[in-house]
């Protein structure tokens, strides 16, 4: 079981397939792990569909309950601390520069990378990516107090319930907007291909996934709806695995 | 402007050798700007066409059924240039479809295989500029034309983008005949003496009537078994029908296909586009 430490964080990773590093980050919020890349909860299995031509790279995100990465909750930086796992991550492994492809919590994920490391991360593919409803600004402060933040504080006694409210304050309450970890000004100026799968349910908006998607001058979109029914899925992988090949830089 | 130059230099080299092996093939080529035109005959066809750009060929077919022109490419029917699109990264040919009112292309009318006789002259074009393999992207009636491509000459062709394709509606079988009856047909008997109304009839029938289904040129078994990579953009107008559009991605093994629709608001455009760059990079041979 691969694990990097770099001072109180402790990171689990795994690592499937060769070729150019593609970073994958599975959905579940804040419950993000390995084992969500595969089975039947995702619509795909990212390793199964792109170890043959990638080395792909899976996470546990910190401080997800079926996890095995922990570390501080940082409660001033939450998104930072995640992308410091990220690049961490990269930087152990020995890769500069890499793809990153992710679901759901991902999505704003993905952004704080581009925001963080534009040099560093070549392409980005966002499926089914989390951004802020306004008529749902509390939808994930809510859920994550209610579903995250008890099984946690259960498996953490350093931590205590006004930490995990402070962090999930600043995560999602502070600037409930749009993909939450970067402005439509810094989305309008990336210059990084990204490929956006939008999705509609509460967590995952339609409407931001394709604000994002028209604002960026390098954006590329899926047809929609793309996971249902089931047999169109094979329809956006290959796209995605187009918009890979078109954008990773020649071996 | 060298490669134009030097493009323009090849393709009357390549045209002198086909003169050189089959007399009754003449080509002549001027060059206007990046743009260079050219005109070959074969047999009784002649065939316009212009070339833009460097790279990989991209063969590019206008909408417009049978009226598909280069012009069309460049009019405000079509969504987009791909001649402009794509020039910077891909030898671009395009080519008055035969018979086209408004065209520069002529030929006899086929009436016993219309859509092949057109498939021919694609394929005669490419031999003419001594391309082997290419891709392919078209508009509309490019939809039919591109399956027969790939059924007829499936080595040739290394990718393909299919744009708001025409095919069969159920509800609609003959809205093709009679659209081109009423259109194209009485246009060209004017300015063709040589072709009836009759003529005109059969060849229409034959090339919508007589199996007016799915996307005319070729079964849903053959678009199964097609390991060529397509890349289809859907409309709905009933020229071009949705449902048969996404049948036929859903039934390729290396379809992929866009966001519907893309063409409104014109802001999503240039999703599109960039879907379909990448697509043909992709897919493009890695030489190239």
């Amino acid at each position: 079981m691969p694990i990097v430490e770099k001072g109180a964080v402790r990171i689990h990773y795994e690592e499937a397939g060769s070729g150019y590093p593609l970073l994958l980050i599975a959905g579940g919020g804040l419950n993000s792990t390995i084992a969500g890349l595969s089975g039947a909860y995702p619509p795909f299995d990212s390793f199964e569909e792109f170890k043959g031509e990638y080395r792909c790279i899976g996470v546990d995100l910190r401080n997800a309950n079926t996890g095995q990465t922990t570390g501080p909750l940082e409660i001033d930086r939450p998104w930072d601390s995640h992308t410091d796992d990220h690049l961490a991550l990269m930087d152990h492994l020995r890769i500069d520069k890499f793809l990153v492809r992710a679901f759901c919590i991902g999505g704003p994920l993905i952004w704080n990378l581009l925001k963080r490391a534009p040099d560093r991360v070549i392409a980005g593919v966002l499926a089914q990516p989390s951004g802020s409803r306004p008529e749902m600004r509390d939808l994930f402060y809510d859920n994550n107090t209610k579903g995250w933040a008890p099984t946690l504080l259960k498996q953490r006694p350093d931590l205590t319930p006004e930490m995990v409210d402070r962090f999930l304050t600043r995560m999602y309450r502070t600037n409930p907007d749009f993909v939450f970890t970067v402005t439509r000004d810094f989305v309008r100026q990336c210059q990084t291909p990204v490929l956006i799968l939008p999705d509609d349910v509460p967590a995952h908006p339609y409407a931001v996934a394709m604000e994002s998607a028209m604002l960026a001058p390098n954006a590329e979109v899926s047809l929609f709806p793309w996971k249902d029914p089931k047999e169109r899925v094979p329809l956006a992988v290959r796209q995605i695995r187009s918009f890979l090949r078109a954008h990773r830089p020649m071996a | 402007m060298m490669d134009s130059v030097r493009r323009s230099i090849l393709a009357t080299g390549a045209a002198a050798t086909a003169l050189a092996a089959a007399p009754r093939v003449f080509a002549q080529n001027t060059k206007q700007g990046e743009t260079a035109m050219g005109t070959f005959e074969k047999g009784a066809v002649r065939i316009h066409f212009e070339e833009t750009g460097k790279g990989f060929p991209l063969l590019v077919i206008a909408g417009g059924g049978l009226n598909s022109t280069i012009a069309g490419l460049s009019g405000a029917s079509s969504p987009f240039n791909p001649m402009q699109e794509f020039k910077d990264e891909y030898r671009c040919i395009a080519a008055d479809l035969r018979n086209a009112n408004g065209g520069q292309s002529s030929g006899p009318l086929e009436i016993e295989r219309p859509w092949d006789s057109h498939a021919d002259d694609h394929l005669a074009l490419m031999d003419h500029l001594g391309i082997d393999k290419f891709m392919v992207h078209g508009f509309c009636i490019g939809g039919p034309l591109i399956w027969n491509l790939l059924r007829r000459a499936p080595n040739r062709i290394v990718a393909a983008v299919l744009a708001q394709p025409s095919g069969s509606r159920p509800e609609a079988r003959d809205l093709f005949y009679d659209n081109n009856m009423k259109g194209w047909g009485p246009e060209l008997v004017k300015r063709r003496p040589d072709v009836t109304m009759e003529q005109v009839d059969k060849f229409l029938t034959k090339m919508y009537r007589t199996n007016p289904d799915f996307v005319f040129t070729v079964t849903r078994d053959f678009v199964r078994q097609c390991q060529t990579p397509v890349l289809i953009l859907p409309d709905d107008i009933p020229a071009h029908p949705y449902a048969v559009a996404m049948e036929a991605a859903m039934l390729a093994p290396r379809g992929e296909v866009s966001m519907f629709p893309w063409k409104e608001p014109k802001e999503r455009i240039p999703l599109a586009i960039r879907q379909i760059q990448s697509f043909l990079r992709a897919h493009r041979p890695v030489a190239a």
